[in-house]
C-alpha cells in the first residue's frame, strides 16, 4: 500500500487500519486519522505535484513529512485541509472522503484539524487570548462557553502569563506557541505543523518540538512537515520522505539526511 | 443568530478601525464618487426643469376673424379648455393685442397710430401640456369657423422637440456612464481593502469558519463605509445647498424654487441608497473570490 523504498528500518505497514494502535477514548471513532490512497495532484499548467501517493496515519502517530522544496509536502497539506482537491485517488480524514464533502461541511471538517505555519498567521490586533478564542468564536459558540477551553490550551503551551499581550509584543517562539494553542483549542483529530520552526533559532525550535511531542503524548496525532534534519534524526519518529511527488521512504525510528 | 450578528458587527467595526488608512481611503473614494454622482443628478434635474419650462412655453396662437361671433369664440374657448392636451386658454382681444404690441415695440407707435383702424386680430393663446400635441390642436383650430388662421410654428416645435430629446437622452447617457464608473471605482477600492486582509480571511478559513462567518463581517463593513460616505456626502451637499440653489436660479433662471426641497430629499435618498448598495455589493463581490474554492 505504501510505495516506500524501505531500507534500514522496519516499515510502518505494521500499523494499518484496524490494527491495534494506541488505545482510544471513543471506540466508535476510526483508528485511522488520515488515509491517502493513490493520490495524484496535477495542475492545469501541467505541473504534477503528487504521483500515486499512499499514506496512512493511525491515531496517536507522530509523523515527519520530509523532502526537498517542491517535493510535494505543501500539496499533501493542502489536500488534507481540503484547500485543494486530489486529481485522482482518495483522501480520507477521520473516515470522511474529502472529495464527497458538501461545501457547507468543509468548515466542519477543518475544525478536526489544527494547523500551524512557519509565519504563525496570528491576527496582529488581537491579544493572545483573543487569537485563540477566535478559532472558537467563528464556529458560533457563545463566548462564556469557550473561556475554559481557551484557558486550558494556554496552560498547555505555557502562555497563561502572556494572555493579554498582542502578538507584536511576543518573541517568535511565543507567537508560535499562540498559534499552537489556537490550533489545539478545537481538540483536533490531526495536528499539522508546516515548517513550524522555520523562522525560529535552534534553541527556540527545540522548545517548540518539545511542545509538539507533549501534545502528541496527550493523544493528538501530529503530522509535521520540516526541513530540519537535526530534529528529525534526533527524535527517531516515523519519517515519510517525498521526492518529486512520490513517497520514496516511509519508516519508523528513522533518521533524515538532507540532500537538497 | 444574535451571537452571529453581534460577532459580524463587532468584526466589521474592528475591521474598519484596525485598517484605518484603507477605511479612510475607501470612505473618501465613496464621498468623492457620490458627490460627483449627486452633482450630476442636481445638474440634470435643473436641465429637466428647464426643458419642462420650455415645453410649457409652446403656445398655439389662433388668430380670429374680425367678424367672429363673441359667443362662438366663448364656446370654442370652453371646448379648448376641456381638451386633455391643453393646460391653459386665454383670449386676447384686438385692443389687448394692440396694447401688448405697443408695450413690446414703443418705437412703432407712430406707424400704428397713423393707421385708420386697429390692424391686429383678436386671438386665442393655447398652452399645451406636451409640444408633441401641437399638430392635433392646430388642426382642430383650423376647422373652427371663428378662426382665421393658425400661426404655423410646426418647424420650430419639431426642432425644439428634437433638441429636447437629445438633451434628455444625453443627460441620461452621461448619468449611466458616470454611474458605472462610480460603481467600478468604489467596488475596486473595496476590493483593495479586502485583498489587503487576505491573511485574515485565510486564518478564518483555516480555523474552520463557515462562509457566512467570513462573509458577513466584510459585508457589514462595506455597508458601514457606504453609510459613512453617504452621510459625509449629504453633509457636504447640505453645506453647499445655498450656493447651489443660487447658481441654479441664476443660471437656469427658471428652476422653480419649491423644487429644491424635493430635489434635495431625492438626492439624499439616492446618495444613501447608492452608498450602502455599492458598499455591500463591492464587499460581496470581493469576498466571493476567496470563498469559492
Amino acid at each position: 500500500m505504501v510505495s516506500a523504498a524501505a531500507s534500514d528500518s522496519k516499515p510502518s505497514q505494521t500499523r494499518l487500519p484496524g490494527a491495534p494502535g494506541k488505545p482510544t477514548e471513543d471506540p466508535v471513532r476510526p483508528r485511522v486519522v488520515l488515509a491517502m490512497e493513490g493520490v495524484t495532484k496535477s495542475y492545469p499548467s501541467g505541473k504534477v505535484a503528487l504521483r500515486g501517493v499512499d499514506l496512512v496515519i493511525p491515531e496517536g502517530d507522530f509523523v515527519f513529512l520530509v523532502g526537498p522544496s517542491g517535493a510535494g509536502k505543501s500539496t499533501v497539506i493542502k489536500l488534507v485541509i481540503r484547500d485543494e482537491m486530489a486529481t485522482k485517488g482518495v483522501v480520507l480524514l477521520d473516515g470522511r472522503d474529502l472529495a464527497r464533502l458538501k461545501r457547507k461541511d468543509v468548515p466542519r471538517i477543518r475544525r478536526k484539524i489544527g494547523i500551524v505555519f512557519q509565519d504563525f498567521k496570528l491576527l496582529p490586533h488581537k491579544s493572545v487570548r483573543d487569537n485563540v478564542a477566535f478559532a472558537l468564536e467563528v464556529t458560533g459558540a457563545p463566548r462564556r462557553e469557550f473561556e475554559p477551553a481557551v484557558d486550558r490550551v494556554l496552560r498547555v503551551v505555557g502562555l497563561t502569563g502572556q494572555a493579554d499581550q498582542l502578538p507584536g509584543q511576543l518573541s517568535g517562539g511565543e507567537q508560535q506557541r499562540t498559534a499552537i494553542a489556537r490550533a489545539l483549542v478545537h481538540n483536533p483529530r490531526l495536528f499539522i505543523a508546516d515548517e513550524p520552526t522555520g523562522n525560529l533559532d535552534p534553541l527556540i525550535s527545540w522548545e517548540i518540538i518539545q511542545l509538539l511531542l507533549r501534545i502528541n503524548e496527550l493523544g493528538v496525532t501530529v503530522l509535521m512537515a520540516t526541513h530540519n534534519a537535526e530534529v528529525v534524526t534526533a527524535l527517531r519518529k516515523r519519517v515519510v520522505a517525498l521526492e518529486d511527488g512520490r513517497i520514496v521512504r516511509d519508516q519508523t525510528d528513522a533518521a533524515y539526511h538532507r540532500e537538497d | 443568530m444574535i451571537a452571529f450578528v453581534a460577532f459580524s458587527l463587532r468584526r466589521a467595526w474592528q475591521g474598519l478601525s484596525h485598517n484605518g488608512l484603507m477605511s479612510v481611503a475607501a470612505t473618501a473614494t465613496m464621498v468623492l464618487m457620490l458627490a460627483l454622482l449627486s452633482g450630476l443628478i442636481i445638474l440634470l434635474t435643473g436641465l429637466d426643469a428647464t426643458l419642462k419650462y420650455v415645453e410649457q412655453e409652446v403656445q398655439v396662437v389662433a388668430y380670429l376673424k374680425d367678424s367672429a361671433d363673441l359667443q362662438e369664440v366663448g364656446h370654442l374657448e370652453t371646448a379648448l379648455g376641456q381638451m386633455p392636451q391643453v393646460t391653459d386658454v386665454s383670449y386676447v382681444s384686438k385692443d389687448q393685442a394692440l396694447k401688448d404690441f405697443l408695450a413690446r415695440h414703443p418705437d412703432e407707435a407712430e406707424i400704428l397710430n397713423s393707421l385708420p383702424t386697429n390692424p391686429l386680430p383678436a386671438s386665442l393663446q393655447i398652452n399645451l401640456r406636451d409640444p408633441n400635441d401641437y399638430l392635433d390642436v392646430a388642426t382642430y383650430l383650423r376647422s373652427q369657423s371663428p378662426v382665421d388662421r393658425v400661426l404655423n410654428i410646426k418647424q420650430t416645435v419639431d426642432q425644439m422637440i428634437t433638441v429636447i430629446g437629445i438633451l434628455r437622452a444625453g443627460g441620461i447617457g452621461v448619468l449611466v456612464i458616470v454611474g458605472l464608473i462610480v460603481l467600478f471605482i468604489i467596488v475596486n477600492t473595496i476590493r483593495l481593502a479586502v485583498v489587503s486582509r487576505a491573511d485574515e480571511i485565510e486564518i478564518m478559513r483555516l480555523v474552520g469558519a463557515s462562509d457566512a462567518f467570513i462573509r458577513w463581517p466584510f459585508i457589514f463593513e462595506g455597508a458601514l463605509v457606504g453609510l459613512f460616505g453617504a452621510f459625509i456626502t449629504i453633509g457636504l451637499l447640505w453645506l453647499c445647498q445655498g450656493p447651489i440653489t443660487g447658481v441654479m436660479a441664476d443660471y437656469f433662471k427658471v428652476l422653480p424654487v419649491e423644487a429644491s426641497a424635493t430635489v434635495g430629499r431625492d438626492v439624499a435618498l439616492v446618495v444613501l441608497g447608492t452608498g450602502v448598495g455599492i458598499g455591500v455589493l463591492g464587499s460581496y463581490l470581493s469576498i466571493r473570490s476567496y470563498l469559492i474554492r
